[in-house]
């Protein structure tokens, strides 16, 4: 594949232009190719995302976007105390007092919304662009785009993950999809990738066992022309042997410190009754770092759940309190080891919330899809920065508005990739993350 | 069937939804009677479309979150208005809060998002200078969005009534085997489309028994295939089908197939707490679906006794037993801790409501539990109806680990004709409860039966039943009206089925379901059939019929396969068979001419899709390889004779060589030999596994201590064979995983590979079981054609 293409040809594209058609691609050297880190398109300000996904709705007002009383009757607004932080003066809920250390670094979307307040949907648009047919994930289409920085390890790791849609590479090759440690509702603090060696024989004798499995691969392949999941099956194995050498070291964390184990709280969240799940978020986070240092290009940490419906200042306090630390000990560690510049960090939820009238008694919220908050740090953004606003309630985006496809758009175009311009011809036409409407790149937060 | 429910035959079928629900012609009287024809037209063309496309997300019953407490389903609650007053002031727009609000003059600014068009805003001013004049029911309780929600057309194609729909006309006459053949051809020829050629009988017959039975066929089983396919085409197939049919193996394959839809497993799952307590007895519904699959038992009769096996009638002590088990499809579902949690008798409720609808009938209907359904015709009263059969109802989980804060204690069915089998005499639990507050361990209170007392979950009436209140935004301790325990309001199938006051309503609910007549229920069971033989339904998301499911890709053939069905007495045998020995099941997978291009996603059938193994599959298929599979059913469950907290117990699984579907299925613990490759959770109907391609399912070939294990039993037994020399021996281990001679080159490659296995110099068995292993981790083993 040359180098001086502007976008990563669509793999139709690159059928039709290698000379030798699909074996060659598949088998001559190629399929390492596809996975090969190749140059971004556009000048890059970030090389990987760490993407901190609150499923089920954080409320907005209560944590990012303040929103005091105004006028004579109570309305809906911040029922948790705010406070002014950093250099920068951004407000902060009470809630967050670990992350609010670092606010010169958060660059607030506080003008964010998305199409629909179903869970299930928006969180698949969230991770897609699409709600309702699986589509690729946002960590395939980078590691489409760019491939991978380390080609023993999976481009893009999901953490505590909830449905495999949520990290599917879908048309994409499946060896963009996303590889999952631990699933939501077992053990965080076991989670590991299952079965990543074994000692029953000898590397070498693996290596030679695995170019028979290829050559017998190989022939039935070509039985079978154009199957494009027989392919991806021949690289899924390819990389699942590499990660074999890579991968366990990673996930030892043995070798931390104490006391960064005690800084991320590793191991430290509480079981506590309501929606908070436990997660071992510190667990998830440290893990990130150690995923981003080694070079995965995408990794998904999750916690949840936000959706705090009945007793919204308990479960919410829980979720906050979860999740606080390790972040900043995250964005603490990313800075202190000079990559927080190069790493893009994205924190946010399918929706928001709408908040509740202070004093009034009640203690209940639902969905609001209309006006919430994500919040971006590092790769290439401004520090201690609000970008865009709800209304006076937090009812809905009125200033600086970024939809799910425009947060997508910028994403991508820090990492360097056009966001409409990538591309994936499938079923007749060509798909993209931004989907047909497209994205706005929100320059207005660029560095 | 055997009931005590009078069926009302009606003449003619009765439409079964009615015209409100899809239209917005008004056929209203009452207050609207005034109102002339021009009147009424300017509502219905200028204002209503508003009211619901811009007003009713917020001021509407069925709003999520109500605005201001403004309602605009009816002309009462217009003109009387919310928190900021009347919106109206009839015949002065100047003078309304409403055309303010449009115009956006003051503070409130309505709708939210932006600003009608002026001439909308121009409509409704001279709206109000008529009078407001608003035909709509006066009848609150008929929420406006439900009645005039704009339902796009086809939305509600699930409830329409099935047809018998001719078979199309098509061209290549000569092509169709079944009936089923025409509506798959004449789809392709509208489009220029072309069907694959005739797969070649090798294909075939290991397609078959991977879909008819989940396990490979062996290698003289094909060879006596292909012979007689040879000499009798088609009627070699129909022959293959009807043995598989009738083997033992057919229940294991297909019953694993419906315990999904039942979310079928043996612990609880994480209760929110991180408890996750054992249901010891849940394998015995495993069991009884296992067997009913295999004596094909009419589905409707099967579904029946699963919602009502305990208020049927038995003819023996064995019978009764087997249908007291049949219940425990709405037992074996994960509970939420009842710390703390006020609505944990409705949240079982839940449970066994979604497991009826979204199983049975492709309905989501938990969104009604707190408020209507924002897109199906299922009003919060209709959920509320069912719950009362279910709140009518006694569900027995058992012990439920002894963790009170789990779930309390329950009873449980003693089975009076199946053996008592108590714990090995040397059975010590070493899982000990501890008190949260103490730490000290917890004294178990002595069960109320003698250990090993058969017994099952299952449900049984209440001593006294009676109607659930609506839980006002789905909160138990915010009762509302008590609505009369019933059905789904939108889907009548025409029996009268009265619930007496001293019943649950159950076995009413079965009948309202498997009524001939029920729009969703045959559909619902041939598509889940057919996506089993073809990898994706006709209708795609086959828990799912509602308005944001997939349409049938084949309509036609969808009701045409319904009608089948029922008409053939719900026989799942005979549908798999109708399926299984069309012409269209039968394609090759290769796709020819433009069709690739033309049909990328296989939605025209244009070819049979090649598919990943699933979990069970493979694992079973890798025992049939190494010739350990023990073919019997297993006896009952690991954990058996254990009432404990999973998450306190460690790794429970042993290694078994039964089939994949007698392992262990805990919730948050899943067998470590199927956990790669998709397995579902089993907190929900999942009627469609996921077939993903990750590198843990080449790290689970590589290293997973049961595929190692069973690469040295392979190689043992090829090592043993009598044959003496190595080529023998490659060809004989080919046989056995493909059922095919090995080509030369790969003949080559075998012994190129045992040569150079350099473990432990001179250890034959190492190099054996690494060539072993390797044919497990080819893609012909794991994909089939």
């Amino acid at each position: 594949m040359s180098t001086n293409l502007h976008v990563p040809p669509s793999r139709r594209r690159v059928l039709q232009t290698a000379s030798c058609g699909f074996g060659y691609l598949a088998f001559a050297g190629l399929a390492r190719a596809n996975l090969s880190d190749r140059p971004a398109a556009l000048p890059a300000k970030a090389k990987r995302v760490i993407f901190l996904c609150m499923s089920g709705g954080p409320s907005h007002l209560d944590t990012f976007d303040y929103k005091p009383q105004t006028g004579k009757k109570a309305h809906p607004g911040s029922v948790f105390k705010f406070n002014r932080h950093g250099e920068s003066g951004l407000r902060i809920s009470e809630l967050m007092p670990e992350t609010a250390k670092h606010a010169d670094k958060l660059c607030l979307l506080n003008g964010m919304h998305a199409d629909t307040g179903i869970h299930a949907q928006s969180f698949l648009q969230l991770h897609t662009g699409d709600r309702l047919r699986e589509r690729p994930s946002i960590g395939s289409w980078i590691n489409y785009g760019l491939g991978t920085e380390n080609q023993n390890l999976p481009g893009f790791i999901s953490l505590n993950t909830s449905r495999p849609s949520t990290y599917s590479s879908a048309f994409l090759p499946a060896v963009y999809n996303g590889t999952a440690i631990g699933a939501n509702g077992e053990k965080m603090e076991e989670a590991t990738i299952d079965n990543l060696t074994g000692d029953h024989l000898a590397p070498t004798s693996k290596r030679r066992q695995l170019d028979f499995v290829q050559a017998l691969n190989r022939d039935h392949l070509a039985r079978r022309p154009g199957d494009e999941a027989l392919e991806s099956a021949v690289q899924t194995m390819e990389l699942g042997f590499r990660m074999q050498t890579a991968a366990p070291d990673l996930l030892d964390l043995s070798t931390e410190s104490a006391a960064t184990l005690e800084r991320y709280r590793v191991g430290r969240q509480q079981a506590v009754p309501g929606t908070c799940q436990q997660t071992d978020f510190g667990r998830q986070c440290l893990l990130a770092r150690r995923f981003a240092e080694a070079g995965v290009r995408f990794i998904e940490v999750n916690h949840g759940s936000w959706d705090q419906h009945k007793n919204h200042r308990r479960d919410l306090q829980a979720n906050c309190a979860a999740t606080d630390a390790p972040v900043a000990a995250l964005l603490e560690d990313l800075e202190q080891r000079g990559l927080l510049d190069e790493t893009l960090v994205v924190w946010g939820g399918e929706f928001g919330r709408p908040g509740l009238v202070p004093g009034d008694g009640k203690d209940e919220t639902g969905h609001n899809a209309k006006g919430f908050t994500f919040w971006l740090a590092g790769g290439g953004v401004k520090g201690g920065f609000v970008h865009g606003a709800t209304n006076e309630t937090g009812a809905r985006a009125v200033d600086g508005k970024v939809h799910f496809r425009d947060l997508h758009a910028t994403v991508l175009e820090l990492m360097g990739l056009p966001p409409n311009d990538l591309t994936f011809r499938y079923a007749g036409r060509d798909h993209r993350l931004t989907g047909p409407e497209g994205g706005r790149v929100v320059t207005e937060v660029f560095a | 069937m055997a009931n005590p429910i009078a069926f009302r035959q009606l003449m003619k079928p009765l439409p079964v939804i009615s015209a409100c629900l899809v239209t917005i012609a008004p056929t209203f009287l009452g207050a609207s009677e005034t109102i002339d024809q021009k009147q009424r037209r300017f509502f219905e063309e200028r204002i209503r479309p508003v009211l619901v496309e811009s007003c009713y997300e917020c001021h509407s019953a069925d709003a999520e979150k109500i605005g201001a407490k403004l309602l605009l389903d009816t002309p009462g609650q217009l003109r009387a208005g919310g928190e900021s007053g009347s919106p109206m002031v009839a015949g002065q727009p100047e003078k309304s809060l409403l055309i303010h609000a449009l115009r956006y003059e003051d503070d409130l600014e309505m709708p939210p998002e932006k600003p009608l068009p002026e001439n909308v805003v121009a409509d409704f001013a001279k709206w109000i200078e008529m009078g407001a004049p608003d035909p709509r029911p006066t009848d609150p309780d008929v929420p406006a969005a439900l009645a005039e929600r704009a339902y796009g057309e086809g939305d509600l194609w699930s409830f329409e009534p099935v047809e018998d729909p001719p078979p199309p006309e098509v061209e290549e006459t000569s092509w169709p085997s079944d009936l089923v053949d025409y509506f798959v051809l004449a789809e392709q020829e509208s489009r220029g489309l072309q069907p694959a050629k005739d797969a070649d009988p090798r294909v075939l017959v290991r397609r078959l028994h991977y879909d008819l039975i989940g396990l490979p066929p062996s290698h003289p089983e094909v060879d006596r295939f292909v012979e007689n396919y040879g000499k009798d085409g088609r009627e070699a197939v129909g022959r293959l089908v009807d043995e598989l049919l009738a083997s033992p193996h057919f229940g294991e394959r297909w019953g694993r197939h419906w315990l999904d839809v039942a979310r079928y497993a043996e612990s609880n799952g994480n209760d929110g707490l991180s408890r996750n307590p054992t249901f010891p007895h849940a394998w015995r519904y495993r069991d009884y679906v296992i067997d009913a699959f295999n004596r094909d038992l009419p589905y409707d009769r099967f579904l029946t006794e699963q919602i009502a096996g305990d208020l049927l009638a038995a003819d023996s002590p064995e019978e009764r037993d087997r249908l007291l088990v049949a219940t425990g499809f709405l037992a074996v579902g994960s509970k939420p801790a009842k710390a703390m949690n006020k609505n944990f008798e409705m949240d079982v409720v839940a449970d066994q409501i979604d497991v009826v609808a979204t199983g049975l009938l492709g309905l989501s209907v938990g969104c009604a539990r707190c408020h209507d359904h924002k897109f199906d015709p299922i009003p919060t009263r209709d959920y509320y109806a069912m719950a009362g059969l279910f709140t009518s109802t006694e569900t027995m989980w058992g012990l439920a680990g002894n963790e009170k804060l789990t779930a309390p204690p329950t009873d449980l069915h003693v089975l009076a004709t199946k053996p008592k089998v108590p714990p090995p005499a040397d059975f010590v639990e070493t899982v000990i409860l501890r008190e949260s507050s103490t730490g000290k361990p917890k004294k178990i209170p002595k069960p109320k039966w003698d250990p090993g007392t058969p017994l099952a979950m299952g449900v049984r009436d209440r001593e006294e039943p009676a109607d659930c209140k609506i839980n006002l935004n789905g909160e138990a301790e915010k009762p509302g009206e008590a609505v009369p325990r019933g059905f789904l309001t939108a889907v009548d199938t025409g029996n009268e089925l009265e619930i007496q006051v001293d019943e649950s309503g159950r076995l009413q609910l079965a009948a309202w379901i498997a009524s001939p007549r029920h729009p969703q229920t045959a559909r619902v069971m041939v598509n889940r059939v057919w996506q089993h033989l073809f990898g994706t339904g006709i209708v795609a998301t086959p828990d799912d019929f509602g308005v944001y499911g997939a349409r049938p890709s084949h309509p036609q053939l969808l009701d045409h396969l319904a009608t089948r069905f029922v008409e053939e007495g719900w026989s799942v045998k005979a549908l798999v068979r109708e399926i299984a020995t069309s012409r269209t099941y039968q394609l090759d997978s290769i796709a020819v001419g433009e069709s690739r291009e033309a049909d990328p996603e296989n939605r025209w059938l244009t070819r049979h899709p090649r598919r990943r193994l699933d979990a069970e599959s493979l694992r079973d298929g890798i025992l049939k390889a190494s010739g350990q599979l023990n073919p019997e059913p297993a006896d009952g469950s690991l954990v058996r004779h254990r009432d404990i907290l999973v998450n306190l117990a460690g790794d429970l699984h042993r290694p078994s060589r039964h089939r994949s579907v007698y392992l262990c299925y805990l919730r948050n613990s899943p067998p470590p030999e199927l956990a790669a490759f998709d397995l579902p959770d089993f907190l929900a109907v999942e009627g469609r596994r996921e077939a993903s391609n990750v590198p843990g399912q080449a790290l689970y070939l590589f290293n997973n201590l049961f595929v190692v294990e069973q690469a040295r039993h392979f190689a043992r037994s090829l090592l043993d064979e009598p044959e003496t020399d190595d080529e023998a021996k490659i060809r004989r281990a080919f046989h056995r995983v493909f059922q095919r001679d090995p080509a030369p080159r790969e003949l080559l490659r075998s012994t190129e590979l045992l040569a150079r296995t350099e473990d432990a110099p001179g250890s034959k068995a190492t190099a054996w079981a690494s060539f072993a292993q390797a044919l497990f981790a080819t893609n012909e083993f794991r994909y089939v054609d």
